[in-house]
């Protein structure tokens, strides 16, 4: 699918047809380094100063860059498509050449940051368990009361959470029985039709 | 197994024929064992019977209690009926009236245990589990994330509630083998353990 | 050998090796057979003998089978000559040894099912494994489907297991009360509390406000109970018996003791409050004091306001407890502060004027009555010393009356001393006498009371030692209960397809037969060897009687001619007995000899050499086809 940039996007990346290819790849450096860490305003100044235009325009350039970037990478755009998008833009054959490699380089990187800021449910972490026999209470000395005892490790974007359960021997041959089951559903025809078919 | 003072008075009152005729024992030892059993259902008519109408009600009462906290216990001990035999001719009590109990103990010493470790404390218990699996196509900042996701549930019991309450959480194809993985290293463990 | 055969052929047929129904003898064997048996026992040896039983139909490839079974054979120490001949061209004899030798180094599974320890670990292990086992064989039903959590299974005896927490309730547990002593005549109960009892007291069970909580609450009471008298007759024990007292009376004392201790600190708490300038102290504080602890440990949780307040008071508390209820009044209106201040300040100052002179009243007041005491003990020296002086006096005073009629009065003395003592004689003798006969009838009940006790003593002793014993015997029987409810399990378990009792009676049988074999070739020996003694008897004496004879005779034979005559015959009698004699025993030694040839064409018989060496020959003749087959294939390509 093809990238439609609004105006105003294409008039901040205008910009980057005006300097050298040099220029636009320490761009594109900054620009990935705002996508990582956040912008640094500092950079801008001195990259304005040295070029010698506004820093509003440096700035507006880098985010252009970046948000180019950012949407191709969260719409897994190919490499055609990806050059003509930007064809629109006029730029040179360099100029096209050193974005698609960035594109390219980075794109994994870029979903991973994206990934990062979609929701997340509590994901499961971690499972310990052992197995202990009740062999007396207060109320009912001499008995035999096996169970199992587990602490299941859940994270949810960063926060860790511990749950500690237990189960007795049916119970756990029943969950076993039904998660394999779940499993086992992965490997059906309607589940692998419709993978194939999503893509 | 220790029974107070008290509770050895009883006792003795109980074997006393003068105060307890055999019939208001019988019915004794049937409604302590039957209350305990059926708590849900005790009254405070429990002692109200023509049988026992001839004692004196504070005789019934302690003789009540004794019986009730012999009976609990005899089956917290796992004590068989020579234990509670000899337990009973230390008070006294003369041997048809010990045989007596002995039967109403020991046809009724599972259930009383069965009573018994109604008591207690725990974490929550998995009883169940569900599961759902879904396909994760998209989000709002990204596209083609094409990940099937489970989504499992698991009902918890605990102690004190009647209500099952659930543990919820996500997992990816691989967590989930790695958490079935670690359950039936628990189910190999389970049956060593069962065969030795 | 037949037995034998048996055994083998059992044996074999155990480890799995297919041998037709009318293989009754190890004649019946054929090469087959035995390859295949000799295999199966090698792989249940666990030697990882890779041979199939099957006899490969070409005769190098038997060959190869044979010899890698003779070299196995021999690896597990069969001594003995064996090589691929005694496989694939056997005879019965060697057969037998081979496969008996190889069933008796098949590892004995009888032997694994040892003894297993009986201790109590032991048994607790394996009623966890039957626990899990029978759970994990249950089959799972929901938690809606189970009455309270419990799941029952099984008729007699009934087995339950709890499965989830839905029944389960937490230790709860609520004071019940129930009517005490009531049966006992000599305890008097009040009427009201009696009429309570009866009329207003609940069952025991229906106390409780929550029926999860009886169980709970019955075993609270009782478990209360048993402490509560436990704890008081280690107290009694310890400290109640060397006081002497009664039971009661330490009671008494104890319970006087505490309150006279908690209406001490009670005031001394209050005093500290009213003395107080500001908001009083924290209720942890108060309660602190009551404690024995030093002042530096208790729990003093006031802020660092009252702590500082604690300190510039302490020194005022003293004078503050003896003058109750005097002292400054707590007014938190901030108009008045500063006057309230002037006045605590003079008041302050008036109260160390005070405090000073009291306590050099105090001072003085001590002093005083020191010199009190000081005077009163001069005043009782004082006193007795007159008193002796008086008595002194008084002597004197007698002395001097009597000293004029000295002589006489000194008789009259004299008698009046003397009838003193003898006074004094009779009285002792009367005591005497009263004495003995009361001192032994005391030893006598003292006595009796030994003798009692001691009897009593040792009856209470035999009646310990018979309880002993008879817990001892009971514990013994419950053990050897047990002990016989664990074999009589292991004996289920066990499987009986081998009949043990029909092998064991065999075996007994054999050992009796060669008991009795081994009899008779004893007699037999012995009597050999008495029919030899006679017979070395019977030579010496024909050799003595001979020499006799020959002396004789040879003595008379230079005389006569007819004594010569006799003597040449006697000689010849002699030398054709001699003769005879031989050739006996030369028959028995030949007859020996033919027995023994005869045993030896029986083994080589059964050898069945001739049928091998055709079988030799035939297998020879197939190989050199083989080979040439083979030289021919290299050949040609």
């Amino acid at each position: 699918m093809l990238l439609v940039l609004a105006d105003e996007h294409k008039e901040h990346l205008g910009f980057l047809n005006e300097v050298d290819v040099e220029v636009v790849r320490e761009f594109c450096r900054i620009a990935m380094e705002f996508i990582r860490s956040g912008p640094n305003p500092k950079l801008y100044q001195s990259a304005a100063q040295k070029l010698s235009v506004a820093s509003e325009t440096v700035q507006h350039g880098v985010e252009g860059l970046m948000f180019l970037l950012t949407e191709a990478a969260r719409y897994m755009i190919s490499e055609i498509d990806f050059q003509d998008s930007i064809m629109t833009l006029g730029f040179s054959e360099d100029l096209r050449s050193l974005l698609l490699q960035l594109y390219l380089d980075n794109r994994t990187e870029i979903r991973t940051i994206l990934s990062e800021m979609s929701m997340d449910l509590p994901h499961y972490h971690n499972l310990e368990w052992r197995l202990e026999v009740t062999v007396a209470s207060r109320t009912l000395r001499h008995q035999v009361t096996p169970r199992l005892m587990m602490k299941l490790h859940t994270q949810d974007s960063g926060e860790k959470d511990v749950q500690v359960l237990q189960t007795d021997p049916v119970n756990l041959l029943h969950m076993t029985r039904v998660l394999e089951g779940a499993l086992a559903e992965m490997k059906s025809t309607h589940c692998r039709r419709i993978v194939r078919n999503i893509k | 197994m220790e029974l107070s003072a008290e509770v050895q008075e009883g006792l003795q009152l109980c074997g006393d024929s003068a105060q307890i005729s055999d019939s208001a024992f019988n019915f004794l030892l049937k409604a302590a064992c039957n209350t305990l059993l059926h708590g849900r259902q005790r009254d405070r008519g429990v002692l109200d019977d023509p049988s026992v109408s001839q004692s004196d009600p504070s005789v019934l009462k302690q003789v009540f209690a004794s019986l009730t906290t012999l009976f609990l216990e005899a089956a917290k001990h796992n004590a068989d009926s020579t234990n509670t035999s000899s337990l009973l001719e230390d008070s006294k009590m003369s041997p048809d009236r010990i045989e007596a109990f002995n039967n109403v103990y020991m046809s009724n010493k599972i259930e009383l245990q069965s009573v018994l470790s109604s008591t207690g404390s725990g974490f929550p218990h998995v009883v169940d589990v569900d599961w759902r699996l879904d396909y994760y196509m998209k989000n709002n900042h990204l596209d083609h994330v094409n990940e099937p996701t489970y989504l499992v549930t698991l009902k918890t019991e605990e102690p004190g509630s009647s209500q099952l309450k659930d543990v919820q959480f996500a997992c990816t194809v691989e967590q989930l083998q790695d958490m079935v993985g670690k359950l039936k290293d628990a189910c190999k463990s389970m049956e060593k353990a069962s065969q030795s | 050998m037949e037995e034998v055969d048996n055994i083998i052929i059992h044996t074999l047929r155990e480890i799995g090796c297919g041998l037709d129904d009318d293989v009754q003898s190890l004649k019946h064997f054929s090469t087959e057979n035995i390859v295949e048996a000799t295999v199966k026992c090698l792989r249940v040896i666990g030697d990882g003998v890779n041979i199939s039983p099957a006899l490969p139909p070409g005769m190098s490839a038997r060959y190869r089978v044979g010899t890698q079974l003779a070299t196995s054979c021999q690896e597990l120490g069969f001594r003995g000559d064996i090589g691929y001949q005694t496989f694939l061209y056997s005879n019965e004899a060697d057969i037998r040894r081979v496969l008996m030798f190889l069933i008796e180094k098949m590892p004995k599974e009888a032997a694994e099912v040892a003894s297993e320890p009986m201790g109590k670990s032991a048994m607790l292990k394996r009623s966890i494994a039957a626990e899990l086992d029978r759970q994990m064989k249950s089959a799972w039903t929901p938690s809606y489907c189970k009455q309270d959590g419990l799941c029952w299974r099984g008729t007699k005896p009934r087995q339950w297991h709890r499965e989830g927490l839905i029944g389960v309730r937490r230790f709860h547990s609520c004071p019940v009360r129930t009517p005490e002593g009531v049966g006992d005549i000599t305890k008097k109960i009040p009427k009201d509390l009696k009429r309570y009892y009866d009329k207003h007291l609940q069952p025991l069970t229906s106390q409780p406000p929550q029926s999860s909580q009886v169980v709970p609450s019955v075993v609270e009471a009782n478990d209360l109970s048993v402490t509560a008298q436990q704890e008081w007759e280690a107290e009694w024990n310890q400290q109640g018996l060397p006081s002497r007292l009664s039971e009661e009376d330490y009671k008494a004392r104890k319970r006087q003791r505490l309150e006279k201790r908690i209406s001490d600190q009670l005031r001394q708490a209050i005093q500290q409050e009213t003395s107080k300038a500001t908001a009083g102290r924290d209720l942890l504080q108060v309660l602190s004091s009551f404690t024995d602890r030093g002042a530096g440990k208790g729990v003093t949780k006031g802020s660092r306001f009252t702590h500082t307040e604690k300190l510039q008071f302490a020194q005022d508390e003293e004078t503050a407890a003896q003058m109750m209820g005097e002292g400054p009044r707590v007014d938190t209106e901030e108009e008045m502060q500063r006057k309230r201040e002037e006045e605590v300040e003079q008041l302050r100052g008036q109260l160390e004027e005070v405090t000073g002179q009291l306590q050099s009243l105090d001072v003085e007041m001590k002093k005083f009555t020191a010199g009190i005491q000081q005077m009163e003990e001069k005043v009782n020296t004082e006193v007795r010393g007159r008193s002796d002086k008086e008595e002194a006096y008084k002597v004197k005073k007698r002395t001097l009356d009597l000293l004029p009629d000295a002589e006489n009065n000194i008789t009259k003395l004299q008698g009046v001393v003397d009838g003193s003592s003898q006074r004094l004689v009779n009285l002792a003798q009367q005591w005497e006498k009263h004495r003995v006969p009361l001192i032994q009838q005391y030893r006598e009940l003292k006595e009796l009371n030994a003798n009692r006790e001691s009897q009593s003593e040792k009856k209470l002793e035999e009646i310990k030692s018979l309880r002993e014993k008879m817990k001892e015997v009971a514990d013994e029987a419950r053990g050897k209960d047990d002990v016989y409810k664990q074999l009589a399990s292991e004996y289920e378990r066990m499987t009986k397809d081998v009949n043990r009792g029909a092998y064991t009676k065999r075996i007994m049988e054999i050992v009796g037969n060669i008991k009795k074999q081994k009899e008779e070739i004893d007699k037999i020996l012995i009597d050999t060897r008495d029919v030899q003694k006679e017979i070395n008897q019977l030579t010496g004496k024909l050799d003595r009687t001979f020499a006799v004879t020959d002396e004789l005779i040879f003595r008379d034979a230079k005389k006569d001619e007819a004594v010569r005559k006799a003597y040449k015959s006697l000689a010849a009698l002699h030398e054709n007995c001699e003769q005879l004699i031989k050739t006996v025993e030369e028959t028995g030694g030949i007859m020996r000899e033919i027995r023994d040839l005869e045993d030896q064409i029986e083994t080589e018989g059964a050898k069945k050499t001739t049928q091998n060496l055709d079988r030799i020959m035939g297998d020879f003749k197939q190989m050199k086809q083989e080979n040439s087959g083979i030289v021919a294939k290299l050949k040609g390509k």
